[in-house]
């Protein structure tokens, strides 16, 4: 096991390594694509931490994502605040909106719990898409970038605001690491192994889960705040299903569970749909067989696949190893 | 293609050189449409009319030569504006054309007004964007939602339609399209005894609507629908028998050219008003039609004009231009020509379309529709509306 | 116009036309759900293979009630393809990962269909059984819809009396209850599965080649149609025929209705009723477990 974990920081190593030289090579488009990879892979791990480790599947974390992003436009492109306090305030609001909507959806389980909150967050989008204040299905332009000049620093530069993104996936990515690292955390898996015997042993299920949903859902808020950033409009795609699943696709593609899984996946399925989409319009077609090779392959996405060749080699090399069990009920 | 043209561009430059002749130049269009998703069709339309453009009107550019490279916009606005910015800032294209939705040319619309590179927009409607938001970068071929509405409006109040109930699904280009429709109406004094905005997605029966817009016992009926949802609701509208006691009107989307063949027998009876009909009796629309239905083996519809027109707009401003850059900009809001829909040019106010609006009468003959001009609305401008370049 | 009976009597049969529509559409789903455990989400893609089979055999031969029998049939096989190649292999990952295998399955299929049979819309236009429309109380009516209320209530007392009357019924009811009781009793498990896995596939065919001459196929009209299904199947209680029933009427009347009285709030009215309700009964109205 201690072997496993230090491979994953191996390989969260590697991943930002990877970030950073595409970073150095990237031209314009380039730093496009890095930056929402970085606004993707932030909203990934944040699922992660309910799909992967707790067990809840949402199909409405989008509808969170969009919410970050439209109370960030709101508050700034109306109201005027500065940027910062948008981006903290936005934060918070989604956060605390996850705790209202967590603490109903957590009263069901399994594939109910997978459909209300798809209809709570398609009841978010179809909020969004008729308000006629927010822009509607046109959507809203006009939004400002953190102004982070009194340190010397313009975000409006494509290449800085990626790295900045990027710096921002690390903060996220070891923050939630310590989170996992603690009791907490380790109460959280113990939800997605047994919830029952968690409930048997008197612990209050239902109040972990709901803070998780909370802090998750104030995360996948953060990253609509950058989104909106990104592109400075946003619209009610945001917050519609399809892009939750496509989400939790880049989950399990990388590896639920794992937390740099869901950072890999959002970086190939951007870079396979970009890449893909130039070379033929049926790129869907090759994006699902993939999708469904990688399922059928029985592991636990490319790091399932990666730790399996690292077992090999250091089982090789005559090292003992445990087996691999988180990488096998991390999706089950 | 890509290396002969290149050598042209050598050839050319050396000429250049050598006698000081006007630069030969090699125009670059990045082409943004639906390749995938639920616009696919129309992306396909508005592309094979482009190509067609091209080859009609590309054939005698001198020195001067025009390349494509495309993008699948999808139906999403932040990676369609993603495409558009590496068009502009990587491919290095000397114009933008294409975007269906609406939301996606929202999404772009920004950063189009500040690159200095010209987008021409071949299908998306709203408005606003030749509006209040308008763009000396931003020039539309295609229509503008209350263009095609408002003419409408005068005309079926002059027919003696007294009162009319609208329909439309419930979004921004519905709201617009009724409500261009609305004003002239009741200017001329019509009443509006009913609306109903069916939401766009997931509606899959207009039966309960229909008959609520039978209770209300109006002269008429107006609509705007298009796609799946037009061939399902005129099918639909057919199939409870109203229309004998109240007519079917709508926007041209309604029975499209695209469709119309499905729907069939439900579209008889129906009036409806676009700025283009197959049943143009002109020869650069039996050019058009000729060909393109030689190269796809259906009729053009308007989506497919408006990649034509786009296409045909591009050339006669590179013609104009002669390859200077700025000239070329300049030309593309000046240009008027005669395409397969009639006279058309840029308004310099809004650089919106200029154009003509038909109003049709489908009618079911010999097991197929067959559409006929009732009426031609020449010139349709729409008003500044807020816009200042 | 609100106190016209006639109103309100067509407005019913509208709402019952789309139940059964629903009804179609959901109960294969629930079936395969209730005895495999597994939701399968590429249930809205054989939905839409079924009308634009349907359309090709129109086309191809002019007659409506010839597509009604093969595109269920064509369906069914593409099931069978899907069953052999996937679903069978998958069979001991837990039911997680078969549902994200279904979910590539939607991505493979859009594009599949879209390759095969274009971008645009496609219709049925002639050779339509019950096409005109009917006078019942002063009121006009398509007589098709009439058609497809039929369809719905002749397939639920098929399934029932499937169900409660012969030897594959009762295979699958013990299947639903215990499967592992079922099988120690010598039910050929895997057989059960397979023929429900066959019949969930060529239902959702059926339903999309009758939806066909009342709305126009296109791909991807699947992916629209899957949420509003796995509503209807959540609504209704996983996995059992009633609630598949109970759920599309539920669904379907509220729609109707709710889009007469509310039309502003149409289209968040199935997530509603499908948020109050889970939140009532967690697990759906009639769910086939316990």
């Amino acid at each position: 096991m201690r072997n496993l974990i230090n491979f994953r920081s191996l390989l969260a190593a590697l991943t930002l390594g990877a970030l950073l030289i595409s970073w150095l090579n990237a031209g314009y488009f380039g730093m496009e694509i890095l930056a929402e990879i970085a606004i993707l892979a932030l909203l990934a791990m944040s699922l992660d931490l309910l799909a992967g480790y707790t067990g809840l599947v949402s199909l409405g974390h989008a509808a969170l994502f969009g919410c970050g992003a439209y109370a960030f436009a709101v508050f700034t492109a109306f109201w005027g605040w500065p940027p910062s306090l948008s981006m903290a305030a936005a934060t918070l609001l989604t956060g605390l909106i996850a705790l209202i909507v967590g603490s109903v959806v957590t009263r069901v389980q399994g594939i109910f719990f997978i459909m209300i909150t798809l209809a709570i967050g398609e009841m978010g989008y179809e909020l969004v898409f008729k308000t006629r204040a927010l822009g509607g299905d046109d959507g809203l332009a006009g939004i400002p970038r953190l102004d982070l000049s009194v340190i010397g620093v313009d975000l409006n530069d494509p290449g800085v605001f990626a790295l900045f993104l990027i710096l921002l996936v690390v903060v996220c990515y070891l923050l939630l690491k310590r989170l996992l690292g603690s009791p907490y955390g380790a109460i959280l898996i113990g939800l997605h192994d047994n919830a029952g015997r968690m409930r048997a042993l008197g612990l209050p299920v239902q109040r972990y889960q709901t803070s998780i949903f909370a802090f998750s859902g104030a995360i996948a808020g953060f990253a609509g705040t950058l989104s909106a950033q990104h592109t400075m409009f946003i619209s009610p795609q945001l917050l519609h299903w399809t892009t939750s699943g496509e989400v939790l696709v880049m989950g399990i593609l990388g590896g639920l569970g794992t937390l740099i899984g869901p950072v890999i996946g959002a970086a190939l399925i951007t870079l396979l749909r970009h890449e893909l989409s130039d070379l033929t319009d049926y790129w869907g077609l090759w994006l699902g067989l993939f999708l469904i090779l990688v399922v059928m392959g029985g592991k636990n996405g490319v790091v399932g696949w990666l730790e399996t060749g690292w077992n090999l080699i250091a089982r090789r090399s005559g090292d003992r190893k445990s087996s691999d069990r988180s990488a096998n009920d991390a999706a089950g | 293609m890509r290396t002969r043209v290149k050598l042209g561009v050598a050839v050319a430059a050396g000429l250049l050189l050598a006698g000081g002749q006007a630069m030969a130049k090699e125009y670059k269009v990045g082409v943004l449409l639906p390749f995938s998703g639920v616009y696919a069709g129309l992306g396909s339309h508005i592309e094979n009319g482009f190509k067609l453009g091209l080859e009609h009107y590309g054939a005698d550019l001198g020195e001067n030569s025009v390349t494509m490279v495309r993008s699948d916009t999808e139906a999403k606005p932040a990676a369609s504006l993603a495409k558009a910015k590496k068009m502009v800032l990587q491919d290095k294209v000397d114009v933008l054309m294409g975007v269906v939705s609406s939301a996606v040319l929202g999404g772009m619309r920004d950063f189009v007004h500040n690159s200095g590179t010209p987008l021409i927009v071949a299908n998306a409607g709203n408005d606003h964007m030749t509006g209040e938001k308008c763009s000396p970068n931003i020039i539309r071929v295609s229509f503008s939602n209350s263009q095609i509405n408002r003419p409408v409006g005068t005309w079926l109040a002059n027919q003696g339609v007294k009162s009319a109930y609208l329909m439309a699904p419930d979004y921004a280009a519905g709201h617009q399209m009724m409500e261009a429709f609305k004003s002239t109406f009741t200017a001329a004094g019509g009443k509006i005894v009913g609306e109903a905005y069916p939401p766009l997605q997931g509606t899959k029966d207009y039966g309960p609507y229909i008959t609520a817009a039978k209770a209300a016992q109006p002269d008429a009926i107006y609509t705007f629908f298009a796609g799946g949802a037009a061939i399902t609701f005129v099918k639909q509208y057919h199939d409870f028998g109203v229309k004998k006691d109240i007519p079917l009107y709508g926007a041209g989307f309604l029975t499209s050219a695209a469709y119309v063949h499905v729907q069939g027998e439900a579209a008889d009876g129906t009036v409806a008003a676009l700025h283009y009909v197959p049943a143009i009796d002109t020869p650069e629309n039996k050019k058009f039609q000729d060909a393109y239905q030689a190269a796809h083996g259906k009729t053009g519809s308007e989506f497919a004009v408006a990649g034509y027109d786009a296409a045909h707009l591009i050339v006669q401003a590179i013609k104009q231009a002669d390859g200077d850059e700025e000239a070329f900009k300049a030309a593309l809001s000046k240009v008027q020509f005669n395409g397969p829909r009639g006279p058309l040019r840029i308004d310099p106010a809004t650089n919106n379309v200029v154009q003509n609006i038909y109003v049709f009468k489908n009618e079911f003959k010999d097991g197929k529709v067959v559409q006929t001009i009732l009426d031609t609305i020449p010139d349709v401008q729409d008003a500044p509306n807020g816009c200042s370049m | 116009m609100l106190t016209d009976s006639g109103f309100w009597f067509v407005q019913l049969l509208n709402s019952l036309q789309l139940s059964m529509l629903l009804f179609l559409l959901s109960v294969g789903l629930t079936v395969i759900f209730g005895l495999m455990n597994f939701v399968n989400l590429a249930h809205g893609s054989l939905y839409a293979l079924g009308a634009l089979f349907g359309y090709s055999v129109a086309q191809a031969t002019g007659n409506m009630w010839l597509a009604f029998l093969i595109a269920p049939i064509c369906v069914m096989a593409v099931g069978a393809l899907i069953y052999v190649l996937i679903i069978d292999r998958m069979r001991k990952a837990g039911p997680m990962k078969q549902v994200l295998v279904t979910f590539g399955l939607i991505f493979v299929f859009l594009d599949a269909q879209r390759y095969f049979w274009g971008t645009d819309q496609l219709g049925v236009t002639s050779g339509i059984p019950f096409a005109g429309s009917f006078e019942l109380f002063g009121e006009i009516y398509p007589s098709y819809r009439l058609f497809i209320i039929c369809v719905g209530l002749l397939v639920f007392a098929a399934l029932y009396l499937l169900l409660e009357h012969t030897r594959l019924g009762a295979e699958v009811r013990a299947g639903v209850d215990d499967p592992e009781t079922a099988s120690c009793l010598g039910v050929n498990v895997e057989r059960t599965f397979f023929v429900v896995f066959l019949i969930g596939s060529a239902l959702a065919g059926l339903a999309g080649v009758v939806a066909l001459p009342a709305f126009s196929a296109e791909a991807g009209m699947g992916v629209s149609i899957l949420v509003p299904t796995l509503v209807v199947v959540v609504v209704g209680g996983l996995g059992s025929l009633k609630g598949a029933f109970a759920g599309s009427l539920l669904i379907g009347t509220t729609l109707t209705f709710g889009q007469v009285l509310f039309p502003s709030f149409a289209s968040m009215l199935m997530y509603a009723l499908l948020v109050a309700v889970l939140l009532i009964r967690p697990s759906g109205l009639f769910p086939a477990r316990g």
